[in-house]
């Protein structure tokens, strides 16, 4: 039969539904996998490497369809500044359904802090004096109401605006969506300020006593308990993208925790004087950072790189409140005004410490101002001070396109059941904190060879692992695995320098705390000879040799070695 | 003047247009908004895992009836539920599988043990027995004390094996050579041996493509290929240890499966029979039968472990494996006709139906479920070298001897390789060479 009518015939009856074939030719610049000999391993990668290209550039195409429009202020001439705008004028010029968001609250027994659940229609605000309350800011609902009547430092929602948490005098407490106190967690002593992981269903609390707790709100388990050492503590930030948390101590030191290790990951001296706020940028996954002290200084800093700060200035008014909004907008509130920066300018290094240009300002007479806190999915920045909480429109501060899978303002009952369930399956456990997320399913760090050849004696090659097998036959694959994220964009010219920065790379690798003896001893280390290490490197070299030798006879360029019987008297 | 705008969202957008409407979603797929992206796959890669094993209750049920051991069991050709069986106690039971009860069940058709099976054309069923004696029965449904075989065939010494062809009226026995028959004769009508065979042969099978070849294997370690066109065997390989079972592939006609006394199973392309393309190991004692499922990307083989493992074609290792307190050796497996069910037959005398997939579902599955199921599939599959995923996907539970006999055989291997090597760093270089496992397998091939 006509192989070609075969084809045809059996695609007619295996193929999928119209609707479904991928009707887009295959990408170009997809890796072809020559250099793989076995021809089933590399048609199975071809498939899955077409497979990545074509998502990838549906992914491409889904972001035509976003349909909402972020917000902004734009000036016409040069002499106009964003920053003269008022109010007052961005009320007139928002939209009916925006301008709800322009809201004072007036209220006894400020100051206020406040919080907003992860879709940002529920607001959580809290009195030092005890009065607590939850509601819908959209549609005015009220949740609950209480007075506790004793001093409350903070307060956030749980997983949704079922539950919330408020760190008062002594302990924290549960309490749900009506106000009915749950649970008093009594190992949280003398609470300052609250955060919850989301992911991780972790409700971490710092406080006076200088200890971070972590527990586990699904199953009631203490699951860390971090000693600082540094004293009362009353600034906490976490990062959103990696869950890692950031404190800021009295002494100027701001220090990031995981709940797997007892130490901090990463400890700097920020400020002269006790830190006062901090932030994490959720608009570059978690890479910058800001802080501001009791000195007066705001520092931005790059978490990569923790050489000095990015840039800094000088406020008016001694300790300033931070917030990072979702598009990268930085409000810092201070003495009686607040102050909105944006994106580009704050984040590239400045050599003089002159604040960045200002997007937006606005005074508020009511001292001190305790918290600020954007809306999420909306322009809107909300301050809580003395008298109370005013909210104000910042255009261009809030993400337009929400996804409903993560967070939905507009959630019915129903979904935000399903979400609560979705999120137990999907928790993520604590130990897989860590600095860098994007370390689960990478590879893991190529084994040094040490077992392959010892002092005395060398180990059978039956006992060796597959992997020392293969590298000793010469058919371990060494070919670096490239990130499915970078290869696109980056070029084959790319490659070449990537091999020859690795030693520099190796150089420049943080290894905890840079103490200078160790860094002596790891330079010392280099003069060391391994015999291990030597041995190993023989007999590789005598591997390449033979297969040298052997090539050589294969083209005839040499004479094949006969054995004899003089051979044993041949040296090793 | 200074454009101003501010973000809002149209609730007439976002909430449902009617009462009873769904509610309109949205989706934004920045990874700057899914957060933890990979680890929570990972997770749910780790959660679908463990739901595999959690729902992996393969064992279906158990048909009874006969009073000694299983010794072999037949599928009909065509049909989904028909199975025989037959037994040691000279029973043959025709079984329907999917209502668990006997079409027929015919007692004392054979002095001795049953010990071929197979249908011919016409709902008529072939049976041989230790008594040498071949019996054509009637596999209509029917009760009644007397049931009288259509016709029998005497033969000359006792029967291993009977396979019928594919599409004429002719079948095969083996005993001590292999004979081929017509259903219209009393007498074999040809006998075809190897010249030097002496030996008996235990089973004999026919090629389903090239229908006028078969295959049988014999007590004597060899493997031998007949063609009845030319009356003659046209080739064989003797090999280190003696086969129990053959199977010829359904979808691949060159290829043959045996199941081996040295507790490994061997494929082989039958165009090249100096080497086996792959040798299946997992059992840790004499594979006692195997067979091929209908798509010829898996087989089931049971062996005198008593276990039953069903492997994916091409995969030596790492098979899955069904036991139960109860079952003893199992002297016969095959796959049903739609590949989802695998039947084994042991020495406690049950047909045992297993599902082929241990945590598939039964029974009618919705199409919101199809996608979690297959969603759940490729998950497992993108996440299997992550070591939690991979792990609770490879661990079976095994009977306490299987797994201590595994491990000792193991030991046993290694050490004899470390033997090995050792030897032969001691002798003078070059003087010996290590050979592959594949190459070890056939000792000659005569033709």
């Amino acid at each position: 039969m006509d192989p070609l009518l075969v084809k045809a015939n059996v695609v007619k009856h295996t193929s999928l539904p119209k609707s479904l074939r991928p009707t887009s030719p295959p990408p170009e610049n997809v890796p072809k996998h020559k250099h793989i000999k076995d021809l089933k391993l590399r048609t199975k990668l071809n498939r899955q490497a077409i497979h990545a290209a074509r998502s990838k550039a549906l992914v491409e195409d889904a972001d035509l369809l976003l349909t909402g429009d972020a917000g902004k202020m734009q000036v016409e001439n040069e002499m106009e500044r964003t920053w003269r705008i008022g109010q007052d004028d961005i009320v007139q010029g928002a939209g009916q359904e925006a301008a709800k968001g322009r809201r004072e609250l007036k209220l006894d027994g400020g100051p206020y802090r406040s919080r907003y659940s992860r879709n940002g229609r529920h607001l959580a605000i809290v009195g030092t004096m005890g009065h607590v309350a939850t509601f819908d800011w959209q549609t005015g609902t009220m949740h609950a109401e209480l007075q506790l009547q004793e001093t409350c430092r903070d307060i956030t929602f749980l997983q949704d605006q079922s539950f919330f948490a408020v760190a008062q005098k002594k302990y924290v407490f549960i309490y749900d969506r009506d106000g009915v106190e749950l649970h008093r967690l009594k190992s949280h002593i003398e609470p300052t300020r609250l955060e919850f992981l989301s992911y991780h269903w972790l409700l971490a609390s710092v406080g006076n006593t200088g200890f971070l707790k972590y527990q586990d709100t699904s199953t009631g388990n203490i699951v860390a308990e971090h000693r600082t050492k540094l004293g009362a503590c009353h600034t906490l930030a976490q990062n959103k993208h990696s869950a890692v948390l950031h404190l800021g101590h009295s002494n100027g030191v701001v220090t990031l925790w995981t709940p797997n290790l007892p130490h901090p990951a990463v400890q700097l001296l920020a400020h002269l004087g006790p830190v006062v706020g901090m932030s994490v940028d959720p608009s570059s996954g978690g890479r910058y950072m800001a802080t501001s002290g009791q000195d007066g200084v705001v520092k931005v800093w790059d978490c990569r790189n923790w050489k000095g700060a990015v840039r800094e200035w000088t406020t008016r008014g001694g300790g300033a409140e931070l917030e990072w909004s979702a598009k990268g907008a930085l409000s810092v509130a201070v003495g009686g005004s607040v102050n909105v920066y944006t994106k580009p300018s704050i984040q590239t290094s400045h050599p003089a410490k002159a604040p960045p240009p200002l997007y937006l300002t606005h005074p508020i007479p009511h001292r001190p101002l305790t918290s600020v806190r954007f809306c999420p999915f909306q322009d809107i920045l909300t301050i809580g001070h003395n008298a109370g909480l005013s909210s104000i429109l910042v255009p261009g501060a809030g993400e337009p396109n929400f996804d409903s899978a993560e967070a939905d303002p507009f959630e019915n009952k129903k979904a935000r059941r399903e979400r609560e369930v979705k999120g137990l399956l999907d928790k993520i456990q604590p130990d897989m904190i860590t600095l860098d997320p994007d370390f689960i399913g990478s590879l893991a760090p190529q084994t040094k060879l040490t077992t392959a050849v010892n002092d005395t004696h060398d180990i059978p090659f039956a006992r060796l692992p597959r992997l020392e097998r293969l590298r000793v036959q010469g058919k371990a694959d060494d070919t670096e695995a490239v990130d499915d994220d970078n290869d696109g964009d980056e070029g084959d010219g790319d490659k070449s320098g990537k091999t020859q920065s690795r030693a520099e790379k190796e150089k420049r690798k943080m290894r905890g705390k840079g103490k200078s003896v160790k860094r002596y001893l790891r330079k010392q280390r280099k003069n060391v000879i391994d015999p291990t290490a030597v041995a190993i490197r023989a007999k590789l070299e005598k591997h390449r040799e033979e297969k040298r030798v052997a090539r050589a006879i294969e083209k005839g360029q040499m004479e094949p070695h006969k054995p004899s019987a003089l051979d044993r008297f041949k040296r090793p | 003047m200074v454009k101003i705008s501010v973000l809002q969202h149209d609730p007439s957008v976002h909430l449902p247009a009617r009462p009873g409407d769904p509610t309109p979603t949205t989706r934004n797929l920045d990874p700057l908004m899914h957060p933890f992206a990979r680890a929570r796959e990972r997770n749910r890669a780790l959660n679908a895992a463990k739901m595999d094993r959690l729902f992996a209750k393969p064992f279906v049920g158990a048909l009874e009836g006969h009073i000694d051991a299983i010794e072999v069991l037949s599928k009909k050709p065509g049909s989904l539920s028909t199975v025989a069986s037959g037994s040691w106690d000279g029973g043959v039971i025709l079984h329907n599988v999917s209502e668990r009860k006997h079409i027929r069940r015919i007692q004392g058709a054979h002095k001795g043990k049953v010990s071929g099976l197979c249908f011919a054309q016409d709902d008529r069923l072939l049976s041989c027995g230790v008594d040498s004696n071949i019996k054509l029965w009637d596999a209509t449904p029917q009760d009644g004390p007397i049931q009288r075989p259509l016709s029998v065939y005497p033969g000359k010494s006792p029967f291993n094996s009977i396979d019928h062809h594919r599409s004429d009226p002719l079948f095969a026995t083996a005993s001590n050579i292999v004979q081929i028959w017509d259903e219209t004769k009393s007498a074999a009508i040809s006998d075809l041996t190897f010249p030097t065979s002496t030996e008996t042969i235990t089973s004999v099978r026919f090629n389903m493509s090239e229908t006028s070849v078969l295959g049988s294997i014999g007590s004597d370690r060899t493997f031998t290929l007949y063609d009845i066109r030319t009356g003659k065997a046209e080739r064989r390989v003797i090999m280190q240890m003696r086969s129990n079972a053959l199977a010829w592939s359904p979808t691949f006609p060159t290829t043959v499966l045996l199941a081996s006394e040295d507790h490994n199973l061997y494929t082989f392309d039958v165009r090249q029979l100096n080497t086996p393309t792959k040798i299946y190991k997992a059992h840790v004692a004499a594979v006692m039968s195997c067979d091929w499922s209908p798509t010829g990307l898996e087989f089931v083989s049971g062996g005198w472990d008593r276990t039953v493992r069903i492997w994916k074609e091409g995969q030596g290792t790492g098979p899955e494996v069904y036991h139960t307190k109860r079952m003893q050796r199992v002297s016969s497996s095959i796959f049903t006709a739609d590949a989802r069910f695998v039947l084994s037959g042991s020495d406690d005398g049950n047909v045992r139906i297993w599902k082929a997939k241990a945590s598939e579902k039964l029974g009618i599955i919705t199409a919101r479920e199809r996608a979690a199921i297959e969603y759940r599939e490729s998950l497992k599959d993108r996440w299997k070298h992550d070591n939690e995923v991979g792990k609770i996907q490879r661990k079976r539970h095994l009977p306490k001897p299987v797994y201590q006999a595994a491990k000792l055989k193991r030991t046993m291997l290694d050490s004899r390789a470390v033997k090995e090597e050792r030897r032969r760093k001691h002798t003078r270089a070059g003087e010996s060479k290590p050979a592959a496992e594949r190459k070890k397998v056939v000792i000659a091939e005569q033709t």
